[in-house]
């Protein structure tokens, strides 16, 4: 006993400041780590860097403006943000939309949560430690979808292009095969991607068994998207909760069993292939005519009072939009509920007892947008 | 998944049929929405309710989705969106809110997804959830004093407020400010040490309304109040003590210049002194600072 003593010496816990200007922090993000040698015993994640009140902002212009909002809130899955948003509204008016555009809306989104989940990639491969190589494979595809997105909508990134009732209008005429030529070629580079990470040693090594998570606990801790179906949870909203038109679809909803961070390393990359899927299902079944955009809306929208809670799977997860109207032409509530938000507000319990090193990793699997985070 | 083949519209009526069977003794008011059943429940009733709703087999509502405040001005609500993994459904429960007692017992005891819309929640609309772990602000920055998603901060005003304030300022700069070549040079300095002084003011006044306990609105006016008191002292103040400064300023520089010259001189002398007599760094430091003081009492 005495000896133990003597050799016992004392330690104290370090504070490490990570961030918020910090290139593993996926933008402006801080977590003040509480360190015990190289183990993580605390972590206190500060956000709001990037907060520019869309919310308010949004109470403040009209229905159509606010559309704007949700691309520099979701500044990687702006599709699916719009979508969610115009689904908002939509349910409030009681608007059917488009065949056509429901079609173009898929397509768009889907196309959307491949771009995004390639940055991931990319970002990812970079804080395992994999340098530059897959940030460049995955770039040099999200570019294609990039370019796709481009000529249908004419922006690169604040496409504004769903609308309430539809499309803004209607896509190119060499629609089709511009997104056949998409997809042969993204699916090239994600199956180059999977070889080049998957079974990788290193990457194993960093990855597998990392900061597991139990289904109850996900759910508990509110994750939604690939968290919470890396636990084993097969719950995707396109299924369990069908918006627009995916009950037309064929696709496999991916699912690991460990929760932990190689599982939504897979489960991210086996989603790709599933939405490439859905694209072309999508584009075989699309009406060659037809009007995009639903008859009869005024210049001014004006949404009768009522509420509605509209969500959609992006990327990230469950992307929701409160909606409270109380007549008028601009919304009285728009509360965003953000994927990435409620998945990094469990960071603490994924993160303690880990390496320093790990923690790092641990981030990035989350996947978190900081713009959506803050909003 | 079967859950997925129901309908919505389907889904909703057995959920509230099945809860009015579990909790009678709760009173709600029921509010169709297109995707959810809403119950309105009154806030006593909300911890009971909730951990029902969470623990009954029946119900099961193991997932926080979402938590929102809504500004009804003449009161407050927050909506909980509930769903049930285990059987599919889901619910959303507001609870009313009055605005002179903004207080909602917490959830995040119930599910840890609470934690950070709570925070937020607070933060944004001033509801304070009693019980809740950590209730520093989320987005924020600490000690803003106001709550930015109420109706009663609007957006538009404080825009104009700040073409106000810098009207204000450039007016009060322009008053203050000597006539001659020097003015246009001060300019930038003053503004920013005019600006940085009401900050002062403000955060003060900011820390007075909360030791007082007021209320938001009211510490926005106490806020207010503190600056226009500031102004208009500024106002009197400033415009006799600069006017005389600009006469006395050239011969007062070159009085100054001379003072650091000899300073200079000094502290090179004594710096060749005690390296001469060998002295350590910081013995030297001793010896340098002994011979200004020598020089200001000569001086003074």
């Amino acid at each position: 006993m005495a000896l133990q003593q003597e050799h016992e010496l004392e330690t104290i816990d370090l504070h490490i400041n990570v961030g918020p200007q910090h290139p593993a922090t996926h933008g402006v993000f801080r977590m003040i780590l509480t360190v015990d040698g190289e183990k993580v015993v605390d972590c206190d994640p500060v956000i709001g860097y990037m907060h520019r009140g869309a919310e308010k902002l949004s109470e403040n212009c009209d229905y159509r403006q606010a559309i704007g909002y949700q691309d520099r809130t979701e500044y990687l899955a702006q599709f699916n943000a719009e979508w969610t948003y115009c689904l908002a509204v939509e349910k409030l008016l009681g608007l059917q939309v488009p065949e056509r555009a429901e079609y173009i809306r898929v397509i768009l989104g889907e196309l959307n949560r491949v771009a995004s989940h390639l940055m991931f990639m990319g970002a990812f491969g970079t804080d395992v430690g994999f340098f530059g190589t897959p940030f460049m494979y995955a770039f040099r595809e999200r570019e294609v979808i990039q370019d796709f997105f481009e000529a249908v909508t004419g922006e690169r990134m604040m496409y504004n292009y769903f609308r309430p009732g539809g499309v803004a209008w209607d896509v190119p005429d060499d629609f089709e095969e511009h997104c056949r030529y998409v997809i042969d070629h993204v699916r090239r580079g994600v199956e180059e991607l999977d070889a080049l990470m998957t079974d990788n040693e290193v990457f194993l090594a960093r990855c597998r068994g990392l900061s597991p998570v139990t289904p109850e606990e996900a759910i508990n801790w509110g994750f939604s998207g690939p968290m919470l179906r890396a636990c084993g949870i097969k719950h995707d909203l396109r299924r369990a909760e069908p918006y627009s038109i995916y009950d037309r679809f064929d696709f496999e909803i991916p699912t690991g069993t460990q929760g932990d961070v190689y599982d939504r390393y897979l489960v991210r990359m086996e989603e790709m292939r599933q939405s490439l899927r859905i694209v072309e299902q999508a584009l075989r079944q699309m009406p060659k005519q037809g009007p995009v955009m639903a008859e009869g809306l005024k210049r001014t929208i004006r949404v009768p009072p009522g509420e509605v809670y509209s969500r959609t799977e992006s990327p990230r997860g469950e992307y929701g939009v409160y909606l409270v109207s109380k007549g008028g032409d601009k919304p009285w509530r728009l509360k965003i509920r953000s994927a990435a938000f409620c998945n990094l507000s469990a960071l603490k319990n994924l993160v303690v007892g880990n390496y320093v090193a790990d923690a790092i990793i641990i981030l990035g699997s989350i996947d978190i947008v900081l713009c959506e985070v803050d909003r | 998944m079967a859950e997925g083949a129901m309908p919505q519209e389907m889904g909703q009526a057995p959920v509230v049929e099945r809860l009015r069977a579990i909790l009678p003794q709760v009173q709600w008011e029921f509010v169709p929405t297109p995707n959810d059943p809403a119950i309105v429940v009154r806030r006593e009733d909300l911890p009971h309710l909730m951990q029902t709703l969470k623990e009954h087999p029946d119900l099961a509502f193991d997932y926080l989705r979402c938590l929102s405040g809504v500004d009804h001005i003449d009161q407050l609500e927050v909506v909980y969106h509930l769903r049930s993994f285990r059987h599919g459904h889901t619910l959303a429960v507001k609870v009313p809110v009055p605005l002179e007692d903004p207080h909602v017992p917490t959830m995040s005891h119930l599910w840890q997804a609470a934690n950070w819309h709570e925070r937020e929640t607070h933060e944004m609309f001033g509801i304070v959830f009693d019980g809740h772990p950590d209730l520093r602000p989320l987005l924020l920055e600490e000690g803003l004093g106001y709550h930015p998603l109420r109706k009663s901060h609007p957006l538009a005003e404080i825009e104009e407020w700040q073409e106000e304030f810098l009207e204000r300022e450039e007016a009060l700069v322009a008053a203050a400010a000597p006539p001659g070549a020097r003015a246009e040079e001060d300019e930038r300095a003053k503004k920013i040490a005019l600006a940085q002084k009401k900050a002062e003011v403000m955060k003060r006044a900011r820390e007075e309304a909360r030791a007082k306990g007021l209320s938001g609105e009211e510490e926005r006016r106490y806020v207010q109040e503190a600056v226009r008191r500031f102004e208009a002292e500024l106002g009197q103040e400033v415009a006799p003590k600069e006017a005389p400064a600009p006469k006395a300023a050239p011969a007062d520089r070159a009085a100054k210049i001379a003072l650091a010259q000899k300073k200079a001189e000094v502290i090179k002398r004594a710096r060749e002194e005690a390296r001469a007599k060998g002295l350590s760094g910081e013995e030297e430091r001793r010896y340098i600072q002994e011979a200004l003081r020598r020089l200001e009492q000569e001086g003074g």
